[in-house]
């Protein structure tokens, strides 16, 4: 595929964005407005910036990313829109500055590509670190930038100066630090960690300075969960550390060992917090606490339901009734009004990025592009396949966005500068 | 180190491969049933406004109906313009509260099909009518109303059915609500009241409240005796002044205390125009439990009744729980202790003894028609179960009608016509007893069988009797259908 299919297909996205508002305004009775012409010119603007960007300082890169992350975003976009107007001109924004700050990413590595990204790796594990610990700022101190809590959970961080106010979960963008940390780490370490194991019985025990890193990372999540307490954000980025050491290492040890802390972690929290106990509950019999616990999970189920095979279409179903929906439950209003063909094209959609993801990791030579490739695919893939488990209840509900279509300024920052950083990779294998 | 790689890319596109499948099975094939969710808020949305078909009566009055808002001619309100009349047979749609009646159990045929979905529209283009269709029912307008105004305020049921096609003619519940009310604005606290009220303005008593039937199941039993060949008519029996029960110092006694007959033999007959209690215990006893049982399930007692409404059971023990408590026994065949009947039930075991003891299934809607008017399906009358055999129920209907010209239902007397009928006066323990009447007419060839429950004596209080409060109900229903009949 060359580079101007790409462009074609970026503005044939495009396109069905402003078409989707299109209809959402028909089907509300307001006739076509403004709106549409201008959804158009941010999606050309988002995503033709983004392809400029590429065919300037990363030629070579997989033509395959920004169409598939572009329809996605055009689809949740236009779902965004027909919820809610504001926050869909809030999204807009997003857009142009997440663009943004991908295109200034691939500039900044024009010359110098991945390499410092490898060489001041402890500079990412701390800014990574900080990252996650920034919600823990005071909700009252003098500063501007402050800490708070939503549904119970303390992800956020926001910036008030006079009229301004931003908010920023910085845990997403942790995700994509903390990758590069361990990418750049494991390329490094993945020999002694890999081979070394001590005989005991029918079983081979890893070295201690092996599994330190486990433990770490362990470690890491647990003091998410338990600050934050957000089972979500804990299980992706615990998840991350456990995949990437197993790629690194091939060492299927580390995914039992994992996963057993991780079960341990998982009852803890549940012994622990009232709010986890509600979901786990709420997972098990919607229906049981109906009008309570029960209610947002059941009323994404109803929602799906009443799209059955071809869906409500775009602006006559009633995903307004789920709570939360421009955010978490996006995948389930667009299974409202798309039906099962939407969502199923969603669900494929979001297999092939990653799996594009995974390709590239794949075709790499290099060690750290290979991890970092396969555990920015690997992070991609597990958020969306949580989030989408969760509405349609086939895991318990985790409070975190689906990339590329939920409402939320953090998410499409940092999906963004994930899709600029697999660029980069596949350009540098290339070239 | 591709390996590793190349596993976890296979597990993230099982899993999305899991989505899928779990997607489908969501929306396909768990799909309908999240849908149509009651609490799913689509559906109560959907149907307010949308138009609904016409509720009609036999002769047919406007029982309910969809009128459309003058600003806004897609939008309807639903109107039941006989409010209190017909409100447990009709029920009602409301946005709060869902459906319920007919409104409920014909919901899929009522509503109108016109939401826009891809199948009701595929429907449509190979020449579905997407429009409500209406429904028809057996009920006689002008005979609810003489029932329910025969009733009065009195706490009790009407059941009128056509013996012969299972036809219900009408169908009273005493008090009753205004359907209206629970669709506008005040329809919360409406809700609220109708269910503290400790009348239960909102039970349906024809169907969904069971009662001791008290003598009127001696109709049973004597059926009992007859096919059993045990007593006839004219068979004497011993007539003591109070029947003492085995094994205890109780004994049963006649409504006056007094004997039956002379004191020494009586008939039958006598003994079943006269409702005595004696008689009756002393045959039940001699029948013996399992005659009694096998009599009161062929007359339809513990057993699932098909009908458009659902129906409460009415009940009769096994015989099995009388081998050691012959006073229940004795009790049971005078329509006392754990006996229990509905008034739907009773009006079938008259109804059944009207047409030659076959009882035919019992129905309230006769046909739906689509919005041009066309019959879409009728509901022929089906035969549901013998009772007993003709000559039984021949000999049973000679003497129903001696109860009405010199027993205790003479106030049933209708000039001119030949009336049958059994009285029931149930204690209930507690409080003034439940009243019954249940009987047909004409004798020769019966349009009507019905069966009359007031509640705790009605206005009469401790005094009523099933001659006293019910007859005279069925007397005016049975005057009024025959005179207009024929």
């Amino acid at each position: 595929m060359t580079r101007n299919a790409e462009a074609a297909l970026l503005v044939g996205a495009a396109a069905v964005a402003a078409f989707g508002v299109a209809l959402v305004n028909l089907a509300r009775g307001d006739g076509l407005d403004a709106q549409v012409a201008l959804t158009f010119v941010v999606m050309v603007a988002a995503f033709g910036g983004f392809h400029l960007a590429i065919r300037q300082w990363s030629p070579e890169a997989s033509p395959y990313l920004l169409p598939l992350a572009a329809i996605l975003t055009a689809i949740g976009f236009v779902e965004v829109y027909r919820l809610d107007r504001g926050l869909a001109a809030l999204q807009r924004w997003w857009l142009l500055i997440a663009a943004v700050l991908a295109v200034s990413l691939l500039l900044a590595m024009r010359r110098t590509g991945l390499a410092p990204l490898r060489r001041y790796r402890y500079v990412f594990l701390l800014s990574g670190l900080l990252l996650l610990l920034l919600p823990l700022l005071p909700t009252d101190w003098a500063l501007p930038l402050r800490g708070f809590e939503q549904n119970g959970s303390r992800l956020w961080i926001r910036f008030e100066a006079g009229p301004l106010r931003l908010q920023f979960q910085p845990g997403e963008i942790a995700k994509l630090v903390l990758a590069t940390f361990l990418a750049s780490y494991l390329s490094e370490r993945q020999a002694i960690l890999g081979v070394q194991l001590r005989p005991l019985g029918r079983y081979r025990l890893p070295e201690m300075r092996q599994l330190a890193p486990v433990m770490i990372a362990w470690a890491a999540s647990f003091v998410v969960l338990i600050y934050q307490r957000d089972l979500g954000a804990s299980l992706l980025l615990f998840a991350l550390f456990i995949a990437m050491l197993y790629a690194a290492t091939g060492r299927v040890v580390y995914l039992t060992s994992g996963g057993f802390l991780f079960g341990a972690g998982a009852l803890a929290a549940w012994f622990s917090f009232s709010h986890v106990q509600r979901r786990v509950s709420a997972w098990l019999d919607p229906f049981a606490d109906f009008e309570d616990t029960g209610y947002q999970i059941a009323q994404s189920l109803f929602a799906f339901g009443s799209g059955s095979l071809s869906g409500s279409g775009l602006g006559l179903g009633a995903p307004d009734r789920i709570p939360n929906a421009a955010t978490d439950f996006i995948f389930a209003a667009i299974g409202e009004e798309l039906g099962l063909a939407g969502s199923v094209a969603v669900i494929a959609t979001y297999a092939l990025l990653v799996a594009v993801g995974f390709g590239i990791s794949l075709r790499s030579r290099d060690t750290f592009r290979k991890l970092l490739a396969g555990g920015l695919a690997f992070v991609l893939g597990l958020q969306s396949f949580l989030i989408i488990g969760g509405v349609m209840r086939l895991l318990p509900l985790t409070g975190i966005t689906l990339p590329f279509m939920s409402y939320g300024g953090s998410s499409l920052v940092a999906n963004f500068l994930l899709l600029a950083l697999l660029a980069r990779i596949s350009h540098e294998e290339r070239a | 180190m591709n390996q590793p790689v190349r596993r976890l890319a296979a597990v993230l596109l099982v899993a999305f491969a899991v989505l899928v499948l779990d997607v489908t099975y969501l929306q396909v094939i768990a799909g309908p049933d999240y849908r149509d969710d009651e609490r799913n808020p689509r559906v109560i949305a959907s149907r307010t406004g949308k138009e609904r078909g016409l509720i009609l009566s036999a002769d047919e009055q406007v029982l309910a109906e969809s009128i459309a808002d003058p600003n806004d001619p897609q939008r309807f309100s639903r109107v039941y313009p006989e409010a209190e009349l017909y409100a447990h047979l009709v029920g009602f749609s409301s946005l709060s509260f869902g459906e319920d009646g007919l409104e409920r159990v014909f919901a899929g045929d009522l509503r109108s099909k016109r939401d826009l979905t891809v199948s009701d529209l595929l429907s449509a283009l190979l020449g579905g009518d997407l429009r409500p269709k209406s429904i028809q029912l057996t009920v006689n307008h002008g005979l609810q109303q003489v029932a329910s105004a025969a009733l009065g305020r009195q706490r009790g049921s009407v059941v009128a059915i056509r013996p012969d096609t299972g036809e219900i003619l009408a169908m009273v519940s005493s008090p009753s609500f205004d359907p209206n009310l629970l669709l506008g604005a005040d329809a919360l606290a409406t809700r609220r009241v109708l269910l503290a009220d400790p009348s239960e303005p909102l039970a349906n008593r024809s169907t969904n409240r069971t009662y001791p039937p008290g003598s009127t199941f001696k109709v049973i039993v004597t059926a009992a005796a007859i096919e059993s060949g045990t007593a006839g008519p004219e068979t004497l029996l011993p007539d003591p002044l109070e029947l003492e029960l085995p094994g205890t110092i109780e004994v049963i006694r006649n409504f006056d205390r007094n004997t039956c007959g002379d004191g020494i033999e009586v008939s039958l007959q006598t003994a079943f125009r006269r409702s005595c209690n004696t008689i009756f215990g002393e045959l039940g006893l001699q029948l013996g439990a399992e005659a009694l049982t096998i009599e009161a399930e062929a007359f339809g007692f513990n057993q699932d009744t098909p009908f458009e409404l659902p129906v409460l059971n009415s009940f009769f023990p096994q015989s099995s729980e009388f081998s050691n408590d012959l006073p229940a026994l004795a009790q049971s065949a005078i329509g006392q202790r754990d006996v229990q009947a509905t008034p739907f039930a009773m009006a079938l075991v008259a109804a059944a003894v009207a047409n030659d003891g076959i009882m035919m299934e019992p129905r309230l809607v006769s046909r739906i028609f689509d919005a041009e008017g066309a019959v879409l399906s009728e509901n022929e009358p089906s035969l549901l179960q013998r009772a007993v055999s003709p000559s039984t129920a021949d000999i049973i209907s000679g003497l129903m009608e001696r109860v009405v010209v010199s027993g205790t239902g003479t106030r049933a007397t209708v000039p001119n016509v030949r009336v049958a009928g059994k009285t029931g006066t149930a204690e209930t323990g507690v409080g003034p007893p439940h009243v019954w009447f249940i009987g047909f007419a004409p004798v020769e060839q019966p349009t009507i069988a019905l069966a009359v429950l007031v509640e705790s004596g009605g206005e009469a209080g401790e005094n009523a009797t099933g001659g006293s409060v019910a007859a005279p109900i069925a007397q005016e229903i049975l005057a009024y259908w025959v005179l207009k009949n024929g």
